[in-house]
């Protein structure tokens, strides 16, 4: 069913700008075009916070946080399966995906694990990707709303796994 | 980063360069990635803005983004309205170029629009998706005997974090008096 609704809306859009006498080519080519600029910009900082992040993974930083985390994410009812997705979901969404792929193989699709996993991957957001990538060259300082997110994120994670639990 | 630095040097120095030049390489792949997704969408967004749906969609949202966000330029409402459309529709790659765009169009008067940045800023990472696809796939790939059983908890769980998180915001406004 999902599948066809991009395409339905591309259509009644297309018809509707023609409607309206839109040259529906020529904008898509005016729009299409500024997709350089955008990347351009956001380039250099998306290459300085994925860096960062290896290296913290690299240096062994990354498994000491989850270590030291882990009892605490338990309290809260996480399962310590699922600590290392929580921890690392804010800053790469590839690496989570993989992650996500390792533990849905490892415990079965239809497992408790698994599904605390599936529910905390949807339920927030790379926080620290998007923030570089939105206030790319912005000056306005984004720490309070990080913070914020970072909450967000584990607060959904604690009540996806509950959730989970439940139901 | 200047600790996991610190760290690599005592244990494995040599990995220093190598790690930062390949993840670089991958941010480069990455970014031809976005440049065709965000060709894409941009050209389908040029096209709702010139046919006038735009002005539609953002005056239908204008209450909420204006209570939400405590702004009153047309432009930035029309560029969050696309932006927060496109999440709940679970679209990432077209809500991200209309939030950078959102973005810069604030940056005009930054003054105004402080609180604003920040509200958008959470509203994205929080994420509210009415359907979570890439993951629904990956349990069916998997063998899950019911793979969408997971949208309502993950719909609910981000509700909730969302709904709290916005009011933290708030609060943080208040005690800043922004």
């Amino acid at each position: 069913m999902s599948v066809y609704i991009i395409p339905i809306i591309l259509i009644v859009l297309i018809l509707y700008g023609t409607y309206k006498k839109v040259n529906v080519y020529s904008a898509f080519c005016q729009g299409a075009k500024s997709s350089f600029d955008l990347v351009k910009g956001i380039f250099p900082y998306i290459v300085a916070i994925m860096i960062s992040v290896a290296l913290f993974r690299a240096s062994g930083l990354g498994s000491l946080l989850v270590n030291f985390l882990t009892p605490i994410f338990n309290i809260f009812g996480i399962p310590s399966e699922v600590c290392e997705l929580v921890l690392l979901k804010p800053f790469t969404g590839s690496g989570s995906l993989s992650i996500l792929e390792d533990i849905i193989s490892r415990y079965g699709a239809d497992s408790y694990i698994s599904r605390c996993a599936c529910v905390i991957m949807g339920g927030s957001e790379t926080v620290f990707y998007v923030s570089a990538v939105y206030f790319a060259g912005s000056k306005q300082k984004i720490a309070p709303a990080i913070i914020i997110s970072l909450f967000g994120g584990i607060l959904s994670a604690i009540v996806g796994c509950l959730l989970c639990k439940i139901m | 980063m200047m600790a996991s630095l610190l760290v690599l040097i005592f244990v494995e120095p040599n990995l220093i360069i190598s790690t930062m030049i390949d993840q670089s390489k991958d941010v480069v792949s990455l970014c031809i990635n976005l440049l065709a997704i965000y060709a894409v969408w941009l050209g389908i967004l040029e096209i709702i803005d010139q046919s006038g749906l735009g002005e539609k969609l953002s005056n239908f949202l204008s209450p909420v983004i204006k209570k939400l966000f405590k702004i009153n330029d047309s432009e930035q409402i029309k560029y969050i309205s696309y932006n927060i459309s496109s999440n709940l529709l679970g679209l990432g790659n077209a809500a991200t170029p209309s939030g950078i765009k959102a973005v810069k169009c604030m940056e005009k008067d930054l003054k105004q629009t402080k609180f604003a940045m920040l509200m958008l800023l959470v509203v994205n990472s929080t994420g509210i998706q009415l359907l979570p696809t890439t993951i629904i796939g990956l349990r069916a790939s998997a063998g899950s005997t019911s793979a969408s059983d997971i949208i309502f908890p993950t719909i609910l769980s981000s509700v909730i974090a969302t709904v709290v998180c916005v009011c933290l915001l708030f609060l943080y406004k208040k005690l800043k008096k922004l």
